[in-house]
């Protein structure tokens, strides 16, 4: 177990590679304990390793080192004095529970768990640590994000820039949601990436899968035959829908209609390539997948 | 005055004519629908009904048994079968002030059709708006309307973040807040290098910075009101949601209930609560609160459903709490609660707009109940409190329910007694029940009254279930009658008696294997009845038989008569025979009546012995003193007497120890009389003859006794069949006296004798050998004064 700074961030990239780990961005806000939770979750299902990151962020400590530098509070807009100290201190105490938090989250699954402090800018760090087979867990929002936001800025630049899987984690407050729905395109490696993340999810959860596909495009018969014969051995099945349009706000409506638990979608497909295609995951309040 | 004749068999029980019972057997009489002979009380029960101004409510008063509510139940299931039904009131939750639930009226029956509309509105309530909420059309508003919310809440800090961009300056956001710092290609740029910046760039940054940092507190301070409009808006979207969905249900409620505009207005304070908890529908898990429903419930309390006419209503437990009702409690956990579903009416409500029953004593004997029962007539409203909060003992938040406006006669039944006592005591009594029905204990014997009181019988036996009477069973129970109503010209209306009676010969019919009630069967009730009652009786005349008790019924004795007493034990009456005896010496005028001094006499007794005291003055006395120190005693008389029905008897007693002339022992005497001498009517002459009368045959052969009565209680004999058999043969003979010289005439044998012009009785009469030893008296008490008046003089001057 890590639990110390790393300062060779190559060798934790690489090591245990092939196998996958599971990358869980640790900031120290609610919303990145529940990825914990979740990133804890699959571990204890995959015995994937565990690996914490916790990024002390280059712009936040310079901006704390001006003479005129001041913190507007993000509930009340009191305007505070701000210094590097200060901010030092506070986000040593956010490693530190950082820390807790995950080894009270990996506590008894007994799979491997580690977690790396550094300091830098969050996406260039996170992306120096992960790989291509590892799956990136962090929350849809960050402390630092706006109020009422979303989709964080971290959140948005890892989807995009990941090598690998990223699964965007959200509490959600609506029960009796129960399908995995999984978005389909012209790419078939992409979508035969989304199919299989959308299995294991389907395994993980124990629930049914709905396929979405846009007009006009197609999907190799073979390989819905294939995905769905997957699916039946687990006593699961797909249901097969194709959508009027394919506008984020379809998609949202579709996936609110099939009581979505989750959601699976490649980067690769043709709404990423849109500008403002990330529309789609600010709409949605559930868990998405998003595969290579 | 010689010559008293003794009454004769048919004077001393009148017999009851079969001529005029025309029917083989009770079975072929026609029902009495109610009682004959109660004219009166019926007149005051169809005024007290009719009656509509307030106060007048009734008081039936008559003696227990007399069947006071059957009566009465009858009369008033006649009189309110024509009468309107009264509305349903129910009791709904006040949604504007939760403790004082309100009270609406509907039409009769259709209270429970109001329940029933509630119920199902309830559950569609309970359906359909989980529904609407769930439906797409609102999850996609509500979905726009976030949207919307959350990207204004962005926007300002997004401008902000885009105006801080523009000038190089970065917007860093921290675990607490935001800062800002200036910025080169993306990134902050080092203190340390800033350091080397120009003042002129320095100011301009910091003052963008400043400008950039106020601009965002303000912003910031926005937030909790957006926060606030969002929480409106998604409050207003909720409400119009519901009040579409409510609008169907609801509106066809309001258009069906549209003639009840108390209905109307409480479906439209349902719709806006239920919009007003709109978000309790929400709740898919949990399901839609049950407290919330209970609301929309109704508590029918008064169901009229049913009811035929105007509701006649018999509480047989008038306490306050069924009277005007109460709230019910439930234990949950250990805490009791309630809520308007949990009110219970009393028989006030039920009664209301038709008449209530109650019993007189059993409503003043309940706490409260009588004070209740008042204010409820005195206010015209029924307002439901328990009683612990009338008496002030509990101060916990409770239900206060609107009043319901009432309209009920109240008919209340008890004795005469308690009618005087609350007509006299109680103030409010005779402002609220002005209606005074009054029970008749006796009927009239007349012609007429043979088929009406043979009806009755008849109605009764069907009632009782019991079997027919013959003829001459009729006709032994209407003989029976004249003496529970110890009077030859009356008949008993006492209702419990006859049915008792009834029962019991039906009884023994059944006994006997007899398919009809016959005379015997009467008989035989009649004496089963008495012999169950005889204990004390018997015991009394095996003391007389044994000489305990020492009565003469034979001889001739001097200052010593046979009294004539009752006693009522109970159901049962009988009479026996007390030794009175005298003495009488010179003295100063004075009758001692011992049982007085004994503080053993009542307050008539004393009276009827000053009235014979100065009878005796005035008769023989005349202008003079009468020098006579006399007493009377009850021989053997250790419970107290009361009453004058021996003074007639004292009278002679007394004469007898004066003159020095003996009584025949074979009479026994019974009467009042008066300062003139005259003989008044006493009660109880049949239990006294036949008391005697079994005292002298236990003594031996009934011969040559019989007992003196008033003249004027001959009408009230109605003896039993051995003594009548007695008077028959002339071995016990009644004679009937008017004055006191007949008695004296027949107890000594001696003729009277009456004063002449000079105030001088006739020689050798009664009267002259009073008046010659009370002239005796005279003068030894003179000589005696004239004796100490002289010793006083010598006495006086010695000690001069």
């Amino acid at each position: 177990m890590t639990n110390g700074r790393t300062d060779d961030r190559k060798a934790q990239r690489h090591s245990r590679r092939g196998e996958g780990r599971i990358v869980v961005l640790l900031d120290g806000s609610p919303m990145s304990y529940a990825a914990l939770r979740a990133a804890a979750n699959i571990a204890a299902q995959t015995g994937a390793e565990v690996l914490g990151v916790f990024v002390e962020e280059m712009n936040l400590l310079r901006s704390a080192g001006f003479s005129f530098s001041r913190e507007v509070g993000s509930a009340s807009g009191i305007s505070r004095t701000l210094d590097t100290a200060r901010v030092e201190r506070r986000l040593q105490r956010l490693a530190d529970h950082a820390r807790q938090a995950l080894a009270k989250a990996m506590e008894g699954r007994g799979g491997h768990h580690a977690l790396s402090i550094t300091r830098g800018r969050v996406i260039e760090e996170v992306l120096a640590l992960a790989g291509p087979e590892d799956l990136l867990v962090l929350g849809r929002v960050g402390w630092s994000s706006a109020p009422g936001a979303r989709l964080g800025s971290t959140a948005r630049g890892l989807v995009q820039r990941s090598p690998g899987r990223v699964l965007l984690w959200c509490e959600q407050n609506v029960p009796a949601r129960d399908r995995i729905v999984v978005f389909l395109n012209d790419h078939p490696e992409a979508n035969e990436r989304a199919l299989t993340a959308a299995a294991e999810a389907s395994r993980r959860y124990r629930q049914a899968v709905t396929a979405l596909l846009c007009p006009g495009s197609s999907v190799s018969q073979e390989q819905l035959s294939d995905f769905s014969r997957d699916l039946e051995v687990m006593g699961g099945g797909i249901r097969l829908r194709v959508l009027p349009a394919c506008d984020p706000a379809t998609i949202a409506q579709t996936v609110r209609q099939e009581h979505a638990s989750h959601l699976v979608i490649s980067r690769g497909c043709v709404l990423f390539q849109k500008p403002g295609a990330d529309q789609l995951l600010v709409v949605l309040d559930l868990p998405v997948t998003v595969t290579p | 005055m010689k010559g008293t004749a003794a009454l004769t068999e048919e004077q001393v029980y009148r017999r009851c004519p079969l001529g005029q019972l025309d029917f083989e057997t009770t079975d072929s009489l026609e029902d009495l629908e109610l009682p004959c002979g109660q004219a009166r009380v019926l007149r005051a029960l169809e005024f007290g009904a009719n009656m509509q101004a307030e106060g007048f409510n009734l008081f039936v008063l008559g003696p227990s048994g007399a069947g006071k509510q059957e009566f009465v139940e009858r009369f008033l299931a006649r009189h309110t079968e024509t009468q309107p039904v009264p509305p349903d009131w129910c009791h709904v939750f006040n949604f504007q002030f939760s403790d004082r639930p309100r009270a609406i009226r509907l039409p009769a029956g259709e209270g429970r059709q109001f329940k029933d509309d509630m119920v199902d509105l309830a559950a569609e309530l309970r359906t359909a708006i989980p529904a609407t909420f769930e439906s797409e059309e609102y999850q996609a508003r509500l979905q726009e309307l976030q949207e919307e919310m959350a990207k204004r809440q962005h926007q300002g800090l997004f401008d902000i973040q885009e105006e801080a961009n523009r000038n190089n300056i970065a917007m860093i956001t921290t675990p607490a807040g935001f800062t800002f710092a200036p910025m080169r290609n993306g990134e902050v740029i080092d203190p340390e290098e800033y350091k080397a910046f120009s003042e002129e760039e320095k100011e301009l940054v910091e003052s963008k910075v400043d400008e950039l940092q106020k601009k965002l507190q303000l912003t910031i301070q926005q937030i909790p009101r957006l926060r606030k409009e969002v929480r409106e808006r998604v409050h207003a979207l909720n409400e119009e949601m519901v009040q579409l969905t409510l609008g169907g249900p609801i509106g066809e409620l309001r258009a069906k209930w549209s003639h009840l505009q108390g209905v109307v207005d409480y479906l439209d304070a349902v719709r806006e609560d239920v919009v007003e908890h709109a978000e309790m529908f929400q709740d898919v898990e949990n399901g839609v609160p049950g407290g919330l429903m209970g609301r929309y419930r109704v508590n029918l309390i008064t169901d009229n459903a049913e009811t035929v006419g105007a509701p006649v209503i018999y509480e047989d437990l008038p306490n306050h709490q069924h009277l005007v009702g109460q709230i019910e409690h439930r234990a949950r956990q250990g805490t009791l609660y309630t809520d308007f579903t949990l009110i219970r009416g009393g028989s006030v409500h039920r009664a209301n707009g038709g008449f209530l029953i109650i019993d007189a004593r059993r409503v003043l004997s309940q706490p409260m109940a009588w004070e209740s029962l008042k204010r409820i007539l005195f206010s015209g409203e029924i307002r439901i409190e328990s009683l612990e909060r009338l008496y002030g003992l509990v101060s916990t938040v409770s239900l206060q329910p609107e009043p319901i406006p009432v309209s009920v006669k109240v008919v209340l039944l008890g004795d005469r007694l308690l009618y005087y006592l609350l007509s006299h005591y109680d103030p409010d009594f005779l402002d609220l029940f002005k209606v005074e029905a009054d029970f008749e204990d006796d009927l009239d014997r007349d012609e007429e009254c043979y088929t009406l009181y043979a009806r009755m019988i008849a109605t009764m036996t069907r009632h009782l279930k019991s079997r027919p009477l013959d003829r001459a069973a009729v006709a032994r129970l209407i003989e029976h009658a004249s003496r529970l109503a110890s009077d030859q010209r009356k008949l008993t209306a006492h209702d419990r008696v006859l049915r008792d009676l009834l029962s019991e010969a039906d009884h023994w019919a059944d006994q006997g294997s007899s398919g009809v009630i016959g005379a015997g069967h009467i008989q035989q009730a009649i004496d089963e009845r008495e012999y169950r009652a005889s204990r004390i009786r018997q015991r009394s005349r095996e003391q007389v038989g044994r000489g305990i008790v020492i009565i003469a019924t034979s001889g001739e004795v001097v200052g010593q008569v046979n009294g004539l007493s009752v006693l009522s034990l109970g159901a049962s009456m009988f009479g026996q025979p007390t030794r009175i005896t005298a003495t009488a010496r010179p003295g100063k005028g004075q009758v001692v009546d011992i049982e007085r001094e004994a503080k053993l006499g009542g307050p008539i007794h004393s009276k009827a012995v000053m009235i014979l005291s100065r009878f005796l003055a005035s008769r023989y006395a005349g202008e003079g003193d009468l020098s006579l120190s006399a007493s009377l005693a009850f021989e053997q008389s250790y419970g107290g007497v009361e009453g004058d029905s021996a003074s007639v008897a004292e009278t002679c007693v007394l004469l007898s120890a004066i003159s020095g002339v003996p009584l025949k022992q074979g009479f026994a005497v019974t009467g009042s009389m008066n300062q003139l001498g005259e003989v008044q009517a006493v009660g109880g002459v049949n239990e006294k003859i036949e008391g005697f009368y079994d005292v002298c045959r236990q003594a031996g052969e009934v011969r040559n006794q019989g007992v003196l009565l008033p003249a004027s209680n001959v009408e009230h004999l109605m003896l039993n069949e051995a003594v009548r058999k007695s008077v028959a043969v002339g071995d016990f003979s009644l004679y009937p006296i008017s004055g006191i010289d007949q008695a004296i005439e027949m107890l000594t044998g001696m003729e009277a004798g009456e004063a002449d012009a000079a105030g001088c009785f006739p020689e050798g009469s009664f009267n002259r050998a009073v008046a010659d030893r009370l002239g005796k008296f005279a003068e030894i008490s003179k000589k005696r004064d004239d004796n100490d008046a002289g010793e006083d003089k010598s006495g006086d001057k010695r000690e001069d």
